[in-house]
């Protein structure tokens, strides 16, 4: 009886509700009119850029300091560009750390540095007061030993409490891999590394790149241009005039071929799953609008195809998504997901259908119309605010975008063909050269990993190269397939009583979607067979099989069984498989232990079949099956719990089977007859 | 003029800021109980459309916990006129987007559109009032998602727990001892009738406020609102929970473990009064005083000073039916739990016995009106604060009103309120520790 194949889907029947009311879709209004705003500028001598949006809403202000400082490795002193960030700002050459903090939180404000920048919003009343501060604590830091100690301990600590954190682990190993650990992106901080940094160094990182060539000070709220103008003339006049080294560094090369990149983390409950590859798009490039599309079309968000497939129509993660990178220097693109260890490989392999196909196949209009809407929607909403006026401004300037990008931004969308977009795919979505990254439980992932076809490699979480781990436990020397069969046939009443057994009747009740299922199953020891669920007081579907014939029947359709089918049914006709199965243990092989829904089972694997026992008890806890489906290999898993005493012989009384891939419903044993109740009447 | 106006204003204590930014609103009731709630906001061509539902996590059968944040899930696999699968399209492809979340009190939904969508807005979410589609798909289908949202946010995430592990212990009888999360066993026993039962229950314009706010015409707006929410029927009245706790009178002793941790996290927590009293918003202040800000007694005397913890923060959980203060820490080096508890205590104690100095009630007083000014700076924030003020608060003149009641709080009240709940023999202190390496592997 271990092959039960239900069509659910004849039995998934929705539940109406009330009469429903039929109410058309409204239509949206006319398209409200745009016009992109830009802020009023200046610029000092020592190239320090200002811009200022006024905006008299509400009584606030914020100014935000960016200085565009091209990517730079730190090498073995990786780190010393965060400690820069967390010394400056603690006091100044003139006001101590603890009166320049008390003034901050004084004025219930928050002004923040970091080694390329800072930042200060609050109530526009202190607006000068404000400047005066950021101005201060950026252009004469404090560097203190004491600071500087005590942040790197912080920051030692700090990476402490993330070793265990799958997700930091995956962001580390990903970039490290793809960009390599000598490139600005790809290296990453270690304990070693922080302390490899001074505050030597600390001041060096400062006075290299703090520096105003390339700084642009963005000002938005309830204050004036000309109040503002002659304060930050005042301010910051004599910040003195230098540009940051730029720093030079090997472009990272794409892998020749897709490959799997592995990393064991054993307290892992999700698979973080990337698959990337380096992208070089600048914002002024011909293809900049058609990858935007694109991207949205595959994993853009909750309507993406990757959403659509991974968490709607399967339900294995909470968000799939995939992201380009843009700009003047090279980033990546990613697909990536968190899924639960057991969909690891399916997941993969649906990433790869997605990228393929929408290298492969022209997307339709209406996905391309519906990725254009998001993004001129988006645009519409955000173009007036204060906020993105400014930010939009900045960007024209750190990307070097012409004047009227923003202008033509809409026309630029619209522009976008289904011809594009798979040509961009083909682009930038490198399929054939990426690398998929996965962070994950071993045990539990790893073994699946190989029958994706690619080559897997194996990481520490430091993305250096290992051995392949041993995921799985060997079994202990002396047992044997054979043992652990015998096991669990003592397990259940030992061969003499089973071998007393005639014949076996069980009712179970079940339900799915709300409605009561009764499986009765009947079994004798002369190869009859004969199972029905009852569910709404319709035999939903019945299945006989004898040593002379067999049929089943779905909801009254009767289908005969014929040839392999028939003889596949008539081998599975059996009350206790594992009777017949110790007449050729041998035929099945021992693969170790593995740990079953959090109980270590020995796995016995024959053909497409995979049979857990339990270490502790002996009894068989599971059996799974893979079969081919639509061209996808799935796996169809039935679980066995709850064995109880009926004359003599354990059996199951809670089973869940799967009556279609990815829905199983749950069996619990209502009434168990042995050698009574089953008549040859039973197996017509 | 604004100049001297503003001059004027702080030699007043600022109470001329309120006025400056006073939210306006108009507020009505539908004939089947639906409140609404419209703002006019001609700034932006947007709109925020959203409706908050009286239901969370402290409504749900003991033996079903999870229901109300798996309805968030479930109410956008479709409905009558919208098809399963097509929520977010419909959003996207008008230029919008959408989310909705759950708390243990409300759960809430909200679409933000350019203002031409105002009638697309409005007929989605009084379709999915009025006919949502509950069925075994959707109900299998959001079963797998949350039990991914629990892995990704809970379960694989480090310090994921911490906020269940003090509910549990904090309450012994009111719903509020399990998280919004809830259990998977319950989801997965739950029968498609429970889920619709639920959504009858709770799912009904009487126990919901509409806001609409953005770049709208009142009139021309409600009589959408009329037209699409009108035709819902009126349900029956909705029960509220109405559950009392004990008193704690010793203190609670707690370990959790986590997998996902190296160092611990040390957490004293003690149970508050709802956040609709005065006492919670002075427990509000409270934390500000404590842990906010670099100058704060707790990050320049601990953190900063003693270097004792890596992190340490206090706050005022705030909630309908009772809240809870939480103080939390992660120990530096081998500093114990008992040395960091001491070093909190005494700055408890020093609260509960001396008056905060003039210059550190003055900072508090700033730091709540630039907290004031900002909460409601973007609409999207402003459309969830008119919605809770009225729904759970009971009052939504607050959103122009709340900073006069932390105005009015004096030093005397915050020595007192310290007093009276932060209490060393009625808390909570649990030790949040890594879980012990796992031998089996």
């Amino acid at each position: 009886m271990k092959k039960i194949l239900l069509f659910a889907s004849a039995l998934l029947l929705t539940v109406s509700a009330e009469a429903q009311i039929k109410r058309p879709q409204p239509q949206p209004g006319p398209m409200p009119t745009v016009n992109v705003q830009k802020p009023q500028e200046f610029t000092l001598k020592n190239g320090l850029k200002v811009m200022v949006v006024e905006d008299h809403k509400l009584p606030r202000v914020s100014y935000m300091l960016t200085i565009d400082t091209p990517p730079y490795a730190e090498g073995a002193k990786a780190g010393v560009s965060s400690l820069t960030s967390a010394v400056v700002g603690n006091g100044t050459a003139k006001t101590s750390k603890e009166k320049f903090n008390d003034e901050i939180d004084f004025l219930g404000a928050s002004v923040n540095f970091w080694n390329t920048g800072a930042s200060a919003s609050g109530l526009s009343k202190y607006s000068s007061r404000l400047l005066e501060l950021m101005a201060e604590g950026s252009l004469s830091p404090l560097f203190s030993q004491e600071e500087f100690d005590k942040s790197k301990q912080q920051a030692i600590e700090g990476l402490k409490a993330d070793e265990k954190s799958v997700s930091s682990v995956a962001g580390r190993v990903t970039n490290a891999l793809l960009f390599g650990t000598n490139h600005p992106n790809g290296e990453f901080v270690t304990e070693q590394t922080l302390n490899n940094v001074t505050l030597a160094d600390v001041k060096q990182n400062y006075t290299s790149y703090f520096v105003p060539e390339t700084a642009y000070l963005v000002v938005v709220g309830d204050v004036k241009f000309k109040d503002v103008k002659k304060q930050v003339e005042k301010l910051f006049k004599d910040w003195k005039k230098a540009s940051a080294p730029v720093a030079k560094y090997a472009e990272p090369n794409d892998v020749a071929k897709t490959q799997v990149d592995f990393v064991d983390m054993p307290n892992a409950v999700q698979s973080e799953i990337s698959l990337v590859n380096t992208v070089n798009l600048k914002l002024t490039d011909k293809d900049y609008f058609a990858g935007l599309i694109a991207n949205q079309i595959l994993g853009g968000g909750g309507e993406g195809r990757l959403f659509l497939n991974l968490r709607e129509a399967h339900g294995w993660t909470y968000g799939a998504y995939s992201s380009l990178g843009s700009g003047k220097y090279t980033s990546k693109f990613t697909s990536s997901a968190s899924v639960r260890n057991v969909v690891t490989d399916s997941a993969v392999v649906e990433f790869v259908n997605e990228l393929q196909k929408i290298r492969t196949q022209p997307v339709t209009q209406a996905e391309l119309d519906l990725a254009k809407a998001k993004y001129i929607g988006n645009f519409v909403m955000e173009i007036q605010k204060p906020g993105t006026i400014a930010s939009f401004a900045l960007r024209t300037k750190t990307q070097s975008l012409p004047a009227d990008f923003y202008e033509n931004y809409i026309k630029n969308i619209q522009a976008v063909t289904v011809a594009d977009v798979q040509r961009v795919a083909n682009k930038f979505f490198k399929k054939d050269n990426q690398r998929i990254v996965i962070v994950g439980k071993g045990s539990d992932v790893a073994g699946t990993l190989d029958r994706l076809g690619y080559p897997v490699n194996y990481y520490d979480r430091f993305a250096n190269p290992v051995e392949k781990p041993v995921f799985k436990k060997a079994a202990p020397a002396g047992v044997t397939s054979a043992t652990v069969i015998e096991n669990h046939v003592k397990a259940i009443g030992g061969e003499k009583k089973l071998k007393e057994v005639k014949s076996l009747s069980v009712v179970s009740k079940g339900s799915m979607q709300g409605m009561e299922l009764t499986m009765t199953q009947k079994q004798t020891n002369k190869g009859q067979s004969m199972m029905v669920i009852n569910g709404m007081g319709m035999d939903l579907m019945k299945q006989v099989v004898t040593p002379t014939m067999g049929y089943a029947s779905m909801q009254g359709q009767r289908e005969d069984l014929k040839g392999d089918a028939l003889k596949d049914a008539q081998a599975s006709a059996k009350m206790f498989d594992e009777l017949e199965d110790l007449k050729n243990a041998a035929s099945f092989q021992l693969t170790g232990i593995e740990n079953f829904n959090g109980e270590e089972a020995y796995v016995l694997k024959k053909d497409k079949e995979t049979v857990y026992y339990s270490v502790a008890s002996g009894l068989k806890i599971a059996a799974s099956e893979t079969m081919e489906a639509q061209g996808q290999t799935i796996e169809m898993t039935s679980t066995y719990s709850d064995y109880k005493e009926v004359k003599g012989i354990k059996v199951a009384h809670t089973s869940s089977l799967p009556l279609a891939p990815g829905m199983s419903v749950e069996f619990k044993v209502s009434e168990v007859k042995v050698n009574e109740g089953v008549t040859d009447a039973d197996f017509k | 003029m604004r100049k001297s106006l503003t001059a004027l204003a702080s030699a007043l204590l600022l109470s001329s800021v309120a006025v400056a930014q006073k939210v306006e609103f108009e507020e009505y009731t539908l004939d089947n109980g639906l409140h609404v709630v419209l703002h006019q906001d001609k700034s932006a061509p947007v709109v925020v459309t959203s409706v908050m539902y009286h239901v969370g996590a402290k409504d749900e059968n003991p033996e079903r916990t999870g229901f109300a944040h798996f309805f968030e899930h479930l109410l956008f696999e479709g409905t009558e006129n919208i098809e399963r699968g097509e929520w977010f399209k419909l959003v996207t492809s008008n230029g919008g987007h959408n989310n909705a979340n759950t708390s243990d009190d409300r759960t809430y939904y909200y679409e933000v559109f350019p203002s031409n969508n105002l009638e697309l807005a409005i007929w989605m979410e009084s379709d999915r009032l009025l006919q949502p589609i509950i069925n075994q798909i959707g109900v299998d289908t959001q079963n797998e998602v949350v039990k991914e949202e629990k892995r990704l946010r809970v379960d694989n995430s480090p310090y994921g727990n911490w906020i269940t592990e003090v509910k549990k212990n904090l309450f012994k009888k009111h719903p509020y001892r399990w998280a919004p999360i809830g259990s998977m066993d319950h989801l997965d026993a739950a029968t498609l009738d429970e889920f619709q039962a639920f959504n009858k229950k709770f799912y009904v314009p009487n126990n919901a406020v509409l806001v609409i706010a953005g770049d709208i015409e009142f009139a021309k707006t409600k009589d959408l609102i009329q037209k699409y929410f009108g035709v819902i029927k009126k349900g029956a009245a909705v029960p509220r929970v109405n559950i009392q706790e004990d008193p704690i009178t010793k203190t609670i002793h707690a370990t959790a473990e986590d997998a996902n941790i190296q160092i611990p996290m040390y957490i004293t927590a003690y149970r508050t009064p709802s956040m609709k009293t005065r006492d919670a918003r002075v427990l509000d202040m409270i934390s500000s005083y404590l842990s906010g800000g670099k100058s704060s007694p707790m990050q320049k005397k601990i953190v900063d000073e003693k270097k004792m913890a890596l992190q340490l923060f206090a706050f005022n959980y705030a909630q309908e039916d009772y809240g809870m203060y939480l103080i939390a820490g992660l120990p530096m080096g081998d500093t114990t739990r008992e040395a960091l508890q001491k070093e909190i205590d005494a700055e408890i104690t020093k609260l509960q016995t001396e008056l905060i100095s003039d210059r550190d009630y003055q900072k508090l007083q700033n730091d709540f009106e630039n907290r004031y000014v900002s909460q409601n700076s973007d609409l999207e924030g402003l459309a969830e604060n008119l919605a809770s003020n009225y729904l759970l608060y009971g009052d939504i003149n607050l959103i122009n009103e709340e900073i006069e009641i932390y105005r009015s709080i004096t030093r005397e009240e915050i020595r007192d309120v310290a007093k009276k709940y932060l209490q060393s023999n009625s808390r909570l202190l649990l030790d949040y520790v890594p879980a012990k390496e796992d031998s089996a592997k």
